[in-house]
């Protein structure tokens, strides 16, 4: 029988909030599913952000060797054009591209760095796609239509809608938008489990997927909802209101995972990972304003205008490129996602940068002095500073940041023009930490086991394991292997991969292509010589 | 080989029909249509058309610059404006 796995992607989700709500009765399928099996925690990459860490645990690697950095991607080393990350970022195998090698359908839902789809054997819906553009993105061509029988498939309320997003981020504009979104987030995770059951019912795949990203979006806004003791006691009925809202979102994704769960079957593994943890966030460190003050970056005279939030979308996505006065600038944040600061490179031609040899001196400047910038408590706003070489060493450095800022609360920084370098949030709100979750049951996993901490470089092992495939050695995590009963492991033990063994995956990009029967014993021969096949 | 500019308007119209189906309010879509305006895009639905007029001719396009352009004018895009950045960069790569 060919070993089935159902990977669960919970976008953003932390202990700190799963436990309590498990305790207190608002999630209790996920207690007995952690009870029968395996959790522990997760550590992300840096940075602890949605498409490195995705891209992250589909891979195995670490961002400078899979090449997603952001949700932005420096087009070249030799400009500052910074573009939407795709798929084709990735430059390195996916358990998706590698399943599919091994001759398994793939079913993956809502997954970021998915877009444009791999054309490979199965349904794929790529996360971070506009609703209005859903179906140039689905993977085959014909997918879109099909879902449409789909009782309640609703593309608008299914996919990404910019404005509805930001409002994670940004909040919302007044207290009667909270309970309409909230409400949003809850119909959109039944429509992926509508989409997903149908999927597992006509169309079945040895690997299966859905990433599930209401968590994350609700802890961003509703953080001091969620975990009051965070913040303040809550007291207005509307602040109870909100609260219970954002724990019916908590129920309603319980029930899902158990519908999911009872759909998978008991033969079924079943892995729940996030991709980073949660907690409160209260300082905002306005970046290149603080690059401004100490000399290191020069603003353009279009950062005195006023109304760049009216801009169209697109002036969003680039406009550090006319904000900033090149020519007077040595260092700069391009966006206020990754906390990156990128530092100017005189022999890039752009105006007065940092000679060559003058670098490792200004960046250590750089360093010692943004270690003193402090908030009104007289707290370190920066806890952790990672240079380029230590934290995105692969063939991809030269795309990353000079250097990547972890900030004492999680939180991200702003690369607006501002007068004051530090400043408060109107209100609590969510960031993102380092620990996320792991849970896993199924075939040989011991119940009750918990290994501590995992890494999120673990989970594409374990999930070529689960599947029966071997681990390619270049993975940078490994099976976690202590979940396992001792039996089941001398059973099924860890085949590893080296990389001259392994087939160059074409997967990810290449159009699919008609076999003939001979192309196709050929290929499956060549398959079992690799090892992928029995 | 390259792309005459009826082939690539006519391309790049077909997708935009195809994807409105599924606004419910379609909007009637001509070379004249204001992509952000008028149709209704946000940063990555532009993206998104990018991306499939990319793969559809084979070639990559400086659409970061385009779209950084666009925000520095604050100003909107035809569709006729894009058939012709497309026309460029496909015929400039075939040369």
């Amino acid at each position: 029988m060919t070993p089935r796995t159902l990977l669960i992607g919970l976008d953003g989700a932390t202990w700190s909030v799963l436990d309590p709500l498990m305790a207190e009765g608002v999630m209790p399928f996920l207690k007995s599913f952690v009870c029968a099996g395996a959790r522990a925690g997760l550590r992300t990459i840096v940075p602890a952000l949605t498409p490195p860490a995705w891209t992250s645990l589909m891979t195995g690697r670490r961002p400078g060797q899979h090449g997603v950095f952001d949700f932005f991607r420096m087009e070249s080393a030799e400009n500052h054009h910074q573009r939407f990350f795709t798929s084709h970022d990735i430059g390195c195998p996916t358990i998706w591209s590698l399943a599919a090698d091994a001759g398994m359908r793939v079913t993956a839902l809502n997954f970021p760095s998915m877009f444009p789809a791999p054309r490979i054997s199965g349904n794929i819906v790529p996360g971070w796609v506009p609703w209005r553009q859903l179906r140039l993105a689905c993977w085959p061509e014909n997918l879109f239509d099909r879902l449409k029988s789909v009782p309640g498939f609703n593309p608008r309320e299914l996919a990404m809608d910019i404005k509805l997003e930001e409002r994670a981020t940004e909040g919302c504009e007044n207290r009667e938008e909270f309970a309409p979104w909230i409400e949003l987030h809850i119909r959109r995770e039944q429509n992926w489990l509508a989409i997903l059951k149908h999927l597992m019912r006509a169309d079945p795949s040895p690997l299966t997927a859905v990433l599930f990203d209401g968590v994350d979006k609700l802890q961003h806004l509703c953080w001091r909802f969620i975990r009051p003791e965070d913040d303040r006691p809550l007291e207005t009925e509307w602040e109870l209101k909100v609260r219970e809202l954002c724990l019916e979102y908590f129920r309603k994704l319980d029930g899902i995972l158990e519908e999911l769960c009872a759909e998978a079957g008991p033969e079924t593994t079943v892995v729940i990972a996030s991709d980073h943890g949660f907690g409160p966030t209260s300082d905002v460190l306005f970046l290149n304003g603080w690059l401004a003050q100490k000399g290191y970056l020069k603003w353009a005279d279009a950062a005195r205008d006023q109304g760049q939030d009216s801009l169209l979308g697109v002036g969003k996505v680039a406009r550090h490129t006319w904000l900033i006065d090149w020519s007077g600038t040595k260092a700069y944040a391009a966006t206020p996602t990754s906390n990156g600061i990128y530092i100017v490179r005189s022999q890039n031609g752009h105006g007065h940068g940092v000679h060559a040899e003058e670098y490792d001196a200004f960046r250590a400047q750089l360093i010692g002095e943004l270690r003193e910038v402090k908030n009104p408590a007289g707290e370190p706003m920066v806890t952790e500073i990672w240079t380029r070489e230590q934290a995105f060493q692969g063939p991809y450095s030269e795309l990353a940041p000079d250097l990547t800022l972890v900030m004492r609360d999680g939180g991200l920084i702003s690369i607006l023009p501002s007068a004051e370098a530090v400043g408060k949030r109107p209100s609590l709100a969510g960031a993102h930490r380092p620990i996320g979750v792991f849970g896993a049951r199924g075939p040989g996993i011991r119940a009750g086991a918990d290994p501590g901490m995992l890494s999120i470089l673990d989970i594409a092992p374990a999930v070529l394991y689960s599947l029966g495939l071997p681990v390619p050695a270049e993975m940078e995590g490994s099976v976690p292997e202590d979940i396992y009963e001792s039996e089941y492991r001398a059973r099924h033990p860890v085949r590893m991969l080296a990389a001259a063994e392994r087939q160059q995956s074409n997967s990810s990009v290449a159009a699919p292509v008609q076999m003939s029967q001979e192309d196709e014993q050929i290929v499956l021969e060549r398959l079992r010589e690799l090892g992928y096949i029995e | 080989m390259g792309k005459t500019r009826d082939q690539i308007q006519e391309y790049v119209l077909s997708k935009l029909v195809e994807v409105s189906q599924d606004w419910g309010d379609p909007s009637e879509i001509s070379p004249r249509s204001l992509l952000f305006s008028e149709l209704g895009f946000e940063s990555l639905d532009a993206v998104v058309l990018g991306v499939a007029i990319q793969e559809h001719f084979g070639c990559q396009m400086p659409f970061a610059e385009l779209f950084a352009e666009l925000g520095e004018q604050q100003r909107d895009l035809s569709i006729a404006e894009l058939v012709d950045f497309v026309y460029q960069h496909v015929n400039r790569m075939a040369a």
